[in-house]
């Protein structure tokens, strides 16, 4: 059934998003096309108006993915269409499961058409061996491999805009407990939920720096970290956020199975 | 036809009412196969529950009968159908002269006026 | 093995009792009234056996099962509310059914729809209140369900209307299911009604035999109804 649910979350998000996803990409053609030719001043003016609506689309994209998730999550288990969604044949582990993988697909979706639009926007090849120089300026000062650092960087700040979403459905889960003020309490518990999420990110990094020192020099002093040391701390980061989003998501499931009161 | 039922009576009395018209009139006849219990429920728009219970009724009453798997036959015996005419009749008769009766009128002066009528 | 038991059921809400002690069962192939005034506790009832809300105490089994997926293939609950997402076309919401509800007659839907003169290409929300009351009727009247919970399903709606969803009712619910309709307008539906089964603050005060009561009281279940809840 997981599928099926799947199908539908994923039909609402294309519904709702693909305006932004295509008028992200036009604005960046546009741009492109703007830029190209002779620059009067009317063509350098609609120039820099496209170039606004393309950044406009992008932190479109990127908010909307958050914010379409919760309000996704919570309108179809906690308002009028959780009277259809509570008493479909499936499982709450299902139902919870099939928005986290509509949450995850559609941030990978939105993060690939954000790097289109700005490719399509941008890329020459002058502009390409510059960015790449400027990368390798700093990972060749801390002896990493460029494509590594990119990937792995973007990958931290992956892992933690998703351990935010997830947090904020761990809010609504627990918010939608209280029988008043709903939305408040949802903000409030995602809101610590976060925080909570966050320090426990810190504390297990504190706990690995007991064991080895040049990870505690991030605690302890204001130098840079030596090569090894931040190789392994970008390391740590990663597992240390799979894990949170796991233990988060088995927690969100736990609390979601205790039943749910709709008014 | 709309059928309208007095909420205060029980509904498979009332049904079962409109069922004895039905066979006295002979909307079904002698011998004849009966629609389902669910074909009767929805021309009633009644409970196939309380359309199960007047059906029963009547065949405990011997107007018809089931025969197994086949369904259900109003009962070949006109006699039957005849003696519930004629109760009806006698029913419908005695509370016309009732109603004469609470205007002051008599028995013979009431068959006056049922002559009087042309149909 | 009853179709329905509720047992010891209890609902507090904000330290306020929604529903005493509840116990009672329901056989199949049985019409019931569940008849109680504005906030006696039908919508809490109906919503615990459709797991909208968690018990505080005691259990509900249907065919033995409790509360779950196994529940809900074979209950079909019409809520008072519109539940559908209004983006959807009538014929999105068919297949919707149609993929979660293995007893789901698409076929039937559509001809009951017709029936309704309600065109399945209509985006939902194009359409009105009552002609979303009645699309969803259609949808929970189509799947061949073993029990079906129907929350006033009379609401806002008029006579004609009223007369079309008994009738709709009426024929399509098969032989050994069960229908349980909640509602506080008892006159327009008693008729159809094998049991009824009177809930007043949280309690229930009767479960008895439609006609039975009737001729006990020699009077209405509307009439009867209004004398013991004077209001």
């Amino acid at each position: 059934m997981l599928n099926k649910l799947l199908k539908y979350d994923l039909k609402y998000m294309i519904k709702n998003m693909s305006v932004f996803y295509i008028l992200a990409l036009f604005f960046g053609i546009t741009t492109r096309i703007l830029f190209s030719l002779e620059q009067t001043i009317i063509i350098n003016i609609l120039g820099q108006i496209s170039v606004g609506c393309m950044f406009a689309m992008v932190v479109n994209i990127l908010i909307n993915t958050i914010m379409r998730s919760w309000v996704r999550f919570r309108d179809s288990i906690y308002k009028d269409e959780a009277y259809l969604t509570h008493t479909l044949p499936v499982t709450k582990n299902d139902i919870y499961n099939s928005k986290f993988i509509q949450t995850l697909i559609f941030f990978v979706v939105g993060f690939l058409i954000i790097l289109l639009t700005i490719f399509i926007t941008y890329y020459t090849k002058d502009r390409w061996l510059q960015l790449k120089v400027l990368i390798s300026t700093i990972t060749t000062g801390l002896e990493l491999n460029s494509t590594l650092f990119v990937i792995s960087f973007i990958a931290i700040i992956f892992l933690e805009i998703f351990n935010a979403i997830q947090c904020g459905f761990l809010g609504i889960i627990l918010g939608h407990k209280k029988n008043n003020n709903k939305v408040a309490f949802s903000v409030l518990f995602g809101i610590v939920a976060y925080f909570l999420s966050q320090s426990i990110v810190l504390l297990l990094i504190f706990i690995v720096g007991l064991f080895n020192s040049s990870i505690m020099d991030l605690f302890t002093s204001n130098i840079l970290l030596d090569t090894s040391a931040f190789k392994l701390l970008i390391i740590l980061a990663i597992i240390i956020y799979f894990l949170i989003i796991i233990l988060m998501s088995i927690l969100c499931k736990k609390e979601f199975n205790k039943g749910v009161n709709l008014e | 036809m709309k059928f309208t039922f007095d909420n205060n009576i029980p509904i498979y009395i009332q049904v079962l009412e409109y069922m004895k018209i039905y066979l006295i009139s002979g909307v079904f006849k002698c011998g004849e196969k009966l629609p389902s219990v669910r074909e009767f429920s929805t021309t009633f728009k009644v409970n196939p529950n309380t359309m199960q219970k007047a059906l029963a009724e009547l065949e405990s009453m011997n107007l018809i009968y089931t025969e197994r798997t086949n369904g259900k036959y109003v009962t070949n015996d006109i006699n039957l159908i005849d003696k519930l005419k004629d109760e009806y009749a006698i029913t419908l008769a005695k509370s016309y002269f009732e109603g004469m009766k609470r205007i002051g009128l008599g028995k013979a002066d009431s068959i006056k006026y049922l002559e009087g009528i042309n149909d | 093995m009853k179709l329905l038991e509720v047992k010891n059921l209890c609902k507090i809400f904000d330290d306020k009792e929604i529903l005493i002690d509840i116990n009672f069962s329901i056989p199949n192939g049985k019409i019931i009234g569940l008849l109680g005034k504005n906030g006696a506790g039908k919508s809490t009832l109906i919503k615990l056996i459709n797991d909208l809300l968690t018990p505080t105490k005691g259990e509900i089994l249907i065919n033995g099962n409790k509360i779950g997926v196994e529940t809900k293939k074979v209950i079909s609950y019409l809520p008072e509310r519109t539940y559908l997402n209004k983006q959807m076309r009538v014929k999105d919401v068919i297949n919707y059914f149609e993929d979660f509800y293995d007893n789901f007659d698409a076929d039937k839907a559509k001809k009951l729809l017709k029936d309704l003169d309600l065109n399945i290409e209509q985006k939902l929300s194009k359409m009105s209140k009552g002609m979303l009351e009645k699309v969803q009727l259609v949808l929970v009247m189509s799947r061949n369900a073993d029990l079906y919970v129907l929350d006033e399903p009379l609401g806002g709606v008029d006579p004609a209307t009223r007369d079309y969803i008994l009738d709709t009712i009426l024929s399509n619910f098969n032989e050994n299911a069960s229908v349980i309709i909640s509602t506080h307008l008892i006159s327009d539906i008693e008729k159809i009604l094998d049991e009824v089964i009177f809930i007043d603050k949280g309690k229930i005060i009767l479960q008895s035999d439609a006609d039975k009561l009737r001729n006990k009281e020699k009077s209405s279940i509307d009439e009867i109804f209004r004398r013991m809840f004077k209001c």
